[in-house]
């Protein structure tokens, strides 16, 4: 007891150059490992992890960083296997995540802190949205050309018929097969746009460009490579679009779409104590406030306030902002059938 | 310090808690399943409507079943927010299509089921570690190729639906159970506003006179009455004893001073008269001391009786030898008297008190002899067995007591004419021993005329 008193009040007096050396050491007595797949960059999120390290220094973390997909199959694979090493699962597909919850995989976790997520992004207190991220547009300005720059959906695909051959290839978004917030986004897309059918199909006269990730789109923008990117995260567009004058963010006035990256504590998880804990840090104002100013993801907490709070967003954007809801209604497009049906119909491999 | 036994008030409130109480139970497992049934009845429409929409969009396409799950068909589930869900859709073949393939099946003992039934089977089951309500819902499929059953699967926690029955179970009981306690309250008070008469009955009584024995006036509720009604009653009784008690004195004194006037009268007679007279006197003196004499006996004889039917003190003794030494002590050696007592016992055990037996025996021969005293005289007593215990009967031949007259001879001082000597104190001795001992008396005529009375007596004296 004494002994480690002394050794906070030496951490606490040497700060991050401790948790270092704490996290060196390895199998101290006193030191416990939680586990955490995650579908978000580790450069993303480690200015919380070093936060959360200076109040938890006894608490050495392993981040792996997964593809949500991936990340979902692992899981269930270990589970059903030997068990999961997993004790904390952070992942942007919210629909994967609502699935581990329906299937039985997590544990509850009730705290006052938790209580004031918004409805939306919490089900069951099991699965616990942490972020708000809004679905964004981002076009190159320079590669516009003094085009006047769509708002809406509705004005985009009116400029897609106009001049078809300016936009050819020059369209970029997720591959909605392969990368699961892509997927999520097209089905929320399918279910709340009256212009779905179109658009998909302008998409795919335009010969649209996919990639897996939204840096990877976000790139190609900014080299000028693609003229616009749909559906991109606003997190990353709008840390991308500070570095860059050549992008512009546009928050579709018709509707915008907002992904809550979601946590899930599984049952079977190893240092449960110590995944509670740190989910309880990233719902504290203090663990939103550093996803806000310093990881650059918006906090899903309301009251928090700053330069990319969701209070500035809500600013800008002039359409209604739609947050995904965490519920069992997002597992109708996990649905293997329809989930067929409509990769078949954004991308157009089907041609019936 | 009054003895008392459990409060009114908390028998009351205690007897009406228990019926409450039990109410409560009765209650609770009525409207808990009620609410279960009613829970059940609102969310399994929702769950049947979710089954039918994915029931509308199945299609077969090439000869495979085909589904397109609705997104309102799970979202519509939402109205529980917090309640899992699970779907599956069952082919002809068996297999699943699409959704959890290890749904539990409709339980076997309901496998008699209606095919053509639209709203679908519903039943509980265990999946995944919750309880879940779940609907399967049949459609006909007839196309080329593929005919058959094609099954819709929904399910869903319980937690809305357990939440929506506690809510109205508590919303159902809530009320009760405030009128459970509004009615222990108002017994709580209602026992004091209840008893208040009974306050204003013992503030009357106490603040009475000791010898006022008027009845009870204030008015009382009925259910008092009766109370009132037994205090009425005791007064009147203690009011009459009282009288009994202050005639009797009343009576004594006046019995004493007779014979004493005659003897002051006559000694006074012989002390100033004419010494040839005196003899006469001295004989009126002597008569008059018996008498007196007599009398003192009686009432010594009356007070121990009196005093020892009252402590009742009972032991087992021989009332044959009692009644033999009792003849002897009541008839004087000195007169000439014929007395006769037979019986065919050699002993005759009884449980009593002996020495009142004793006194019954003495004031019945007195009696006789004071009475009873004609030309042949004669007394005769005899005690034999009777199958519950003895009768003692005592006979004389004197003019006997008319059949109107028997019942008033046992009042004391009731000698029906002054003339007759005695105290008029025997019977009534007599009676109160008798009485004592559970035993009946009867006054009869003896043949060839005289009294007859009969004791009855019991072996063993029963305790009241």
């Amino acid at each position: 007891m004494m002994r480690g008193m002394i050794f906070a009040l030496f951490c606490l007096l040497s700060l991050a150059g401790c948790a270092e050396k704490a996290a060196d050491r390895g199998a101290a007595a006193e030191t416990r490992t939680l586990t955490i797949y995650s579908t978000s960059d580790l450069e993303v999120f480690q200015p919380v992890i070093d936060d959360f390290r200076t109040t938890h220094p006894d608490i050495l973390i392993e981040y792996v960083d997964l593809e949500a997909a991936e990340l979902d199959r692992r899981f269930r694979a270990e589970s059903a296997g030997e068990g999961s090493p997993a004790d904390l699962l952070l992942s942007a597909a919210m629909d994967l995540q609502v699935r581990l919850v329906n299937d039985g995989f997590a544990a509850p976790h009730r705290s006052p802190n938790a209580a004031m997520v918004p409805g939306w992004a919490r089900w069951r207190d099991e699965a616990l949205g942490f972020t708000f991220e809004p679905v964004v547009m981002v076009f190159n300005r320079k590669a516009m050309a003094g085009r006047r720059i769509p708002m809406s959906r509705p004005e985009l695909l009116a400029a897609l018929r106009e001049d078809p051959e300016f936009w050819r290839g020059r369209i970029g978004t997720y591959d909605a097969a392969t990368s699961s917030v892509g997927y999520l986004v097209v089905s929320q897309d399918a279910r709340q746009s009256s212009d779905f059918g179109a658009i998909a199909e302008a998409f795919r006269d335009n010969r649209v460009v996919t990639a897996g990730t939204t840096s990877e789109v976000l790139r190609r923008i900014e080299s000028g490579e693609l003229a616009v990117g749909y559906n991109v995260l606003g997190s990353y567009a709008r840390a991308e679009a500070d570095r860059s004058s050549n992008l512009e963010l546009v928050y579709p006035s018709d509707y915008t779409l907002a992904v809550a990256r979601t946590a899930v504590v599984p049952k079977s998880a190893p240092e449960a104590a110590a995944a509670h804990l740190f989910l309880e840090y990233l719902l504290s104002i203090r663990g939103q406030r550093i996803l806000t100013n310093r990881s650059r993801l918006s906090a899903v907490r309301p009251e928090i306030d700053g330069p990319y709070s969701r209070l500035g967003i809500a600013e800008k954007s002039v359409g209604p902002l739609r947050p995904i809801a965490l519920g069992p209604g997002l597992l109708v497009y996990l649905d293997a059938q329809k989930r067929q049906r409509l990769l078949d119909l954004w991308s157009g491999h089907s041609a019936r | 310090m009054t003895a008392r036994t459990t409060s009114l008030r908390l028998r009351l409130a205690g007897t009406l808690g228990v019926v409450f109480l039990i109410g409560m139970v009765a209650l609770y497992a009525a409207a808990m399943s009620y609410a279960k049934l009613a829970a059940d009845k609102s969310y399994d429409r929702l769950l049947g409507g979710s089954a039918l929409s994915i029931a509308e969009t199945l299609s077969i396409l090439d000869g495979k079943v085909q589904v397109d799950i609705p997104y309102s068909s799970l979202d519509m589930l939402s109205a529980a927010p917090d309640d899992r869900v699970f779907y599956r859709v069952v082919g002809p073949d068996r297999r699943t299509v699409t959704g959890y393939p290890d749904l539990p099946d409709v339980p076997q003992r309901r496998s008699v089921r209606n095919e053509s039934d639209t709203s679908g089977q519903f039943y509980d089951a265990r999946y995944r570690g919750e309880d879940v309500r779940f609907v399967s819902l049949a459609r006909e499929i007839a196309q080329p190729g593929t005919t058959g059953w094609v099954y819709v699967q929904v399910g869903q926690t319980r937690r809305a639906r357990d939440a929506l029955t506690r809510d109205l179970v508590f919303g159902s009981l809530a009320p009760i159970l405030l009128m459970t306690v509004v009615a222990l309250g108002v017994v709580w008070f209602g026992v004091t506003l209840a008893l208040r008469p009974l306050g204003r009955l013992s503030g009357e009584l106490a603040s009475r006179q000791p010898e006022d024995l008027d009845p009870v006036v204030t008015p009382v509720p009925a259910e008092i009455a009766p109370v009132v009604d037994s205090i009425n009653g005791f007064m009147s009784r203690l009011h009459d004893n009282i009288d009994t008690l202050r005639s009797f004195i009343g009576d004594a004194a006046h019995q004493l001073r007779t014979p004493l006037a005659v003897i002051q009268a006559q000694a006074q007679l012989a002390e100033d008269g004419d010494p040839a007279d005196m003899r006469g006197s001295l004989v009126a003196i002597r008569r008059n001391a018996a008498k007196l004499t007599r009398l003192v006996n009686q009432m010594l004889s009356d007070a121990t009786v009196q005093h020892r039917s009252d402590v009742r003190v009972f032991t087992e003794f021989d009332l044959l030898a009692t009644v033999r030494q009792s003849v002897r002590e009541a008839v004087p050696m000195a007169e000439d008297s014929d007395v006769r007592f037979t019986s065919p016992l050699a002993q005759a055990p009884m449980v009593g008190d002996r020495v009142m037996i004793g006194e019954v025996v003495k004031n019945l021969i007195q009696n006789a002899l004071t009475h009873g005293r004609s030309e042949h005289g004669e007394v005769s007593l005899m005690l034999v067995e009777t199958p519950d215990g003895y009768l003692l009967s005592v006979a004389d031949r004197g003019k006997g007591i008319r059949p109107d007259d028997r019942e008033q001879v046992f009042e004391r001082f009731a000698r029906r004419n002054n003339d007759e000597p005695g105290a008029g104190l025997g019977l009534a001795i007599v009676r109160r021993a008798v009485e004592s001992h559970r035993g009946v008396i009867t006054l009869g005529d003896r043949e060839g005329g005289g009294l007859l009375v009969e004791i009855a007596l019991p072996r063993r004296a029963r305790r009241s």
